[in-house]
C-alpha cells in the first residue's frame, strides 16, 4: 500500500550548463537559461510503501514523515537560490528531473519503517517528475 | 537514472456522444446530458507521461522543446476549438467518450513520435473535466 504526503517550497534557479555554450543553454533550457534567475513555486509528493500495523492502522506516522521532509527538504529548499545554496547543484544543473533524484538521495535510508516508493516534484502546472530510485 | 517527466497541454472542442448503433432512446440512456443534438465542450488536458535517462550534462530527461512540438502538430493543431465529430476523422465512425479520445490521441502522438524526443512514451492521461479522467499506459 501507498501513502503520499505533500510540501510545497519556493525556490530560484537557473538551468545553465558550464560544459554548454550560450547559445546551446538557450536552445536546450529556453527562458529556463536566463542568468539572472527565475522561480517557481514546487510541490512535492513523497510516496512511502508499506502495510498498515495492525494497531495504529497507520503505515509510518505521517507526523515523522511530515519531521523528515521538513528537515532534509524544506529547510534545505524554501526560499534559496539553488544553483548556489544548495549542494548538488553547484555541480549538476538544477532541473525538475535533478531536483527529484536530490530529495529522493535525501530522504532514502532516513523513513523508519516503511520503504520509499516515488519522489514526484510539479515545477509547473504543466510540467512534473517522477523518480522511483532507478539506477 | 530513468525518471518518468509528465508535461500537460491543453484543448478546447466541441463533441457530441451518439452511437448509430443505439436507439434514440438507448442513447439518452448511455450518455445522458452528452447526448445533446447540438453538442457541448470542454477544456481538455492532456497529460503525457515519458520515461528518460537524466543527461550528465543537461539534467534533462527529454528534449522538451521537441515533445511541446508533437504535442502542437498532433494535439493542439487537429483539435483545438475543433468539433470532434465532425473535424477529426477517427470521430465519424467512433464515438468521442473521453476513452476513444485518449486511444486516438495515442494513436497520433505513436505515430508522430521522433528519436529527438530523447525519451519513451509511458503514460496517456486525458482530463475532460475534474471527474472524468481516462488513463493508458503504452
Amino acid at each position: 500500500m501507498l501513502i503520499s504526503k505533500k510540501i510545497e517550497f519556493a525556490a530560484s534557479h537557473i538551468c545553465r550548463s558550464a560544459q554548454l555554450s550560450d547559445a546551446e543553454n538557450e536552445r536546450v533550457y529556453g527562458a529556463a537559461a536566463n542568468p539572472l534567475g527565475h522561480g517557481h513555486n514546487y510541490v512535492v509528493e513523497v510516496a512511502i510503501e508499506g502495510e498498515p500495523d495492525r494497531v495504529t492502522g497507520m503505515i509510518l506516522d505521517l507526523k515523522q514523515l511530515k519531521d523528515i521532509l521538513e528537515e532534509r527538504v524544506m529547510d534545505v529548499y524554501d526560499h534559496r537560490l539553488l544553483n548556489r545554496e544548495v549542494t548538488p547543484f553547484d555541480k549538476v544543473v538544477p532541473t525538475v528531473e535533478n531536483i527529484a533524484i536530490d530529495i529522493w538521495n535525501r530522504i532514502e535510508g532516513h523513513i523508519p519503517g516503511a520503504r520509499l516508493y516515488s519522489v514526484r516534484v510539479h515545477e509547473t502546472n504543466e510540467l512534473c517528475v517522477e523518480y522511483r530510485g532507478e539506477k | 537514472m530513468t525518471v518518468r517527466l509528465t508535461r500537460k497541454y491543453g484543448f478546447a472542442a466541441s463533441h457530441r456522444l451518439h452511437s448509430p448503433a443505439l436507439s434514440d432512446e438507448e442513447n439518452r440512456r448511455t450518455y445522458g446530458k452528452c447526448d445533446n443534438p447540438h453538442g457541448h465542450g470542454h477544456n481538455y488536458e492532456v497529460e503525457l507521461t515519458v520515461a528518460g535517462v537524466v543527461d550528465a550534462v543537461t539534467g534533462r530527461a527529454a528534449n522538451l522543446e521537441a515533445l511541446d512540438a508533437l504535442a502542437r502538430r498532433v494535439i493542439r493543431e487537429p483539435f483545438h476549438h475543433r468539433n470532434l465529430n465532425e473535424e477529426v476523422t477517427a470521430f465519424r465512425t467512433e464515438v468521442p467518450t473521453t476513452e476513444n479520445l485518449t486511444v486516438e490521441v495515442e494513436r497520433r502522438v505513436r505515430a508522430g513520435w521522433t528519436e529527438e524526443i530523447g525519451a519513451r512514451l509511458e503514460k496517456i492521461r486525458i482530463r475532460e473535466t475534474d471527474r472524468n479522467i481516462c488513463e493508458l499506459s503504452v
